[in-house]
């Protein structure tokens, strides 16, 4: 690949914690520790949680308070908006069809649930976890595919190896089956179905194996190799083909947005494990994973 | 070993103006941005005022993006010839909704013909914005998308400035765009009870660290700073405005709407910066402050402040560029990267506007209403998001040839 590709072998990063979520609904109350902060969840924050718990909970970690010493680095994808909450809001908003921006600012806007913007905020995901697992280190939060997702990881690493952090969290989380990322994938040039688009999360668990040796973790994995690269493209032009192979495991069916690889790698724990995608934002990537 | 990273460019789209050196005038000049809203009827929500961007051109539906094409092209003509080699970070506001869009859609649900309007009907994807900008300048580079909120335009300068410092770029454009002028924006805002009601006194509406804050005042805009390596930058012969030498962030882990009450992950983000730059506190000559003038930021940023830097914190100045701008969400990093550089080189703190009635827990010098000279060599900046992101960053004025 270009310029911007890496090779990560000779490092002493490793894979210590994995998990994932796949589907909705799913419950994240066994993994919160602010319980008040439940009403404030949408789908994403639940996924994204829920996930970061598996993963901290594989590295042995689930107990721990994390701190200053772990950062978290994490894709989230395309913002979630459910057809019942625009529903409510339109009809105290509309007059013969149209938008009425008197009827709005008295009427339509009271209906909006003020917990509404909370639940759909591409930061909130991050938020949860942080709060939920005292991560106070440094961050990334980034937007909205996989490409993104190799972006966090490669920060990831780069903090690790220059010994900013101790722990790292590498996570993704895409609650896809919803009216407005539906409706943006419904407008690609070939559209991509609503019936392919998964609600997922998966999360990774890294740090130098000098730490993972401290603490006796076990130590499930190497990340090999990665690389990243990227074609400008003009989006009101055409959105390049998008292509993802995983060798050496399965992934679900279907399109797991920014957590392809996290979910590929935590449902498929073993082995040497390859992935490649090339994707509608003009990212090129790939991995090699060896995993215990 | 740590590369030097110079700032070769800057460019501005903001309320005060829509070049550097417009807003460089109105900043200093104390000028307010803010006035009641007209790129849409606001009817009678709560709030009615914004810092709106005067612009009389072409823009698309998604303000943000032209916003941050134009401060893109400043920036790239202030920079002048690049090596090879360079990349893109950017902070970005969420993804543009559009009510009239909604209910057209519910009445004929069909999408536009054309690509451009159908990428942006009812919905703009946020990362649109990036790739517009690597496509115009042939970025081949991965584009790094940031998406915290508050703090994202400053996460994406400290991006940036860690990828050149690593040797990983030889340069990075970097900075953040964003409007919330919009129903959806502003209704949202209203509901969370977050802004300022100051509908009448529009240009009294922003008053960070004033006793008689009422919450922010939304603004929109976008800023550009090209991040360079230093020895690249004297190879060209490039005009240095300034050099970007810390930067760090934090999360809070706290609140979803408060700050921790100690400021503690802001304290931290402070630190980071510090330690990355090599600093001691002793060594900060002023700050430019997130300053948002709502009820909860601005005593637990003066808290930190003092925290961090102990009693050296009343010895400098420390200006809010928010009471004139309002604030730019995830451009506002960039923004007030921008003014930190303008205020350096001029050799003048900025105003902080309407702070009459000092609140006691904010009692700091915070150099109000006017102007004032300073020798200062170094400037940290804070930007604060919602859900607890905290970035900060520290520029040192070129000392020249």
């Amino acid at each position: 690949m270009d310029e911007g590709s890496k090779i990560a072998s000779a490092d002493s990063i490793v894979l210590t914690g994995l998990g994932h979520v796949l589907g909705a609904p799913c419950d994240p109350r066994l993994f919160l520790r602010v319980r008040k902060n439940r009403k404030f969840m949408g789908l994403q924050d639940d996924l994204a949680v829920v996930a970061a718990g598996h993963a901290l909970k594989s590295a042995g970690l689930a107990d721990t308070a994390l701190g200053e010493r772990t950062g978290l680095y994490l894709a989230v994808g395309y913002i979630p908006f459910e057809h019942t909450d625009l529903d409510s809001l339109m009809e105290g908003s509309l007059s013969n069809g149209n938008l009425s921006m008197e009827l709005f600012s008295t009427t339509g806007y009271n209906a909006i649930n003020p917990l509404l913007t909370f639940r759909c905020l591409s930061n909130m995901p991050a938020f949860h976890i942080s709060v939920n697992f005292d991560v106070q280190g440094p961050y990334f939060v980034t937007y909205p595919g996989i490409g993104q997702f190799y972006q966090a990881l490669e920060q990831a690493r780069a903090v690790l190896t220059a010994g900013e952090v101790d722990i790292a969290l590498v996570g993704a989380v895409a609650a896809q089956r919803n009216f407005l990322v539906e409706h943006h994938h419904a407008r690609l040039q070939p559209p991509v179905s609503a019936e392919v688009l998964a609600d997922v999360a998966g999360c990774l668990v890294l740090e130098t194996e000098s730490h993972a040796r401290e603490r006796d973790a076990t130590v499930r994995g190497r990340l090999l190799r990665h690389d990243l690269a990227y074609q400008p493209f003009n989006p009101f032009e055409h959105q390049p083909e998008f292509h993802e192979q995983f060798d050496g495991g399965e992934l679900p069916h279907g399109e797991l947005g920014p957590a392809s690889l996290a979910v590929g790698l935590s449902l498929n724990p073993s082995g040497v494990l390859r992935h490649e995608a090339q994707t509608r934002d003009g990212f090129r990537v790939a991995s090699q994973w060896e995993l215990v | 070993m740590k590369q030097r990273v110079a700032i070769t460019g800057m460019g501005v789209v903001s309320p005060i103006g829509n070049t550097v050196a417009d807003f460089r005038d109105n900043l200093l000049a104390g000028v307010s941005g803010i006035g009641p809203i007209t790129c849409f009827d606001p009817a009678d929500l709560p709030t009615r005022i914004a810092g709106e961007v005067k612009w009389d051109g072409p823009i698309l539906r998604d303000r943000k993006v032209t916003f941050a094409l134009e401060a893109a092209r400043q920036c790239m003509e202030d920079a002048g010839a690049l090596f090879a080699g360079g990349g893109l970070s950017l902070g970005i506001g969420l993804e543009l909704f559009s009510l009239d869009d909604m209910a057209a859609f519910r009445v004929n649900e069909q999408l536009p013909k054309s690509a451009e309007e159908r990428m942006t009907f009812l919905q703009t994807p946020s990362d649109l914005t990036a790739h517009l900008i690597s496509h115009r300048w042939k970025l081949t580079t991965p584009p790094m998308t940031q998406v915290s909120a508050c703090a994202a335009g400053a996460d994406a300068l400290g991006a940036a400035h860690r990828l050149i410092a690593r040797g990983e770029r030889r340069w990075m454009l970097a900075g953040g765009s964003d409007s919330m002028v919009n129903p959806m924006g502003v209704g949202g805002f209203c509901k969370l009870t977050a802004l300022s009601c100051r509908n009448d006194e529009p240009q009294k509406a922003s008053r960070p660290f004033d006793r008689q804050r009422d919450g922010f005042v939304l603004g929109e805009g976008a800023a550009m700073l090209l991040l360079e390596n230093w020895d690249d930058a004297q190879e060209r012969g490039a005009v240095i405005h300034g050099e970007m030498i810390g930067s760090g962030n934090s999360f809070d882990a706290h609140g979803i709407s408060e700050p921790h009450p100690e400021g503690r992950g802001a304290c931290q983000a402070m630190r980071r910066a510090l330690a990355d730059a090599g600093l001691e506190p002793e060594q900060v000559d002023t700050i430019n402050a997130h300053g948002t003038s709502t009820p909860k930021n601005d005593p637990v940023e003066t808290a930190a402040i003092k925290t961090v830097l102990g009693e050296h914190a009343r010895r400098i100045p420390i200006s809010a560029t928010k009471s004139m701008t309002g604030h730019l969400i995830s451009a506002a990093g960039a923004l007030e990267a921008v003014a930190t550089v303008l205020c350096l080189q001029a050799g003048q703190a900025h105003p902080t506007l309407n702070l009459n009635d000092p609140d006691p827990e904010c009692d700091l010098d915070y150099v109000p209403h006017q102007a004032r000279p300073m020798d200062a060599q170094v400037a940290l900046s804070n930007a604060f998001g919602f859900g607890g992101q905290n970035s900060s960053f520290i520029i040192r004025k070129n000392p020249g040839p």
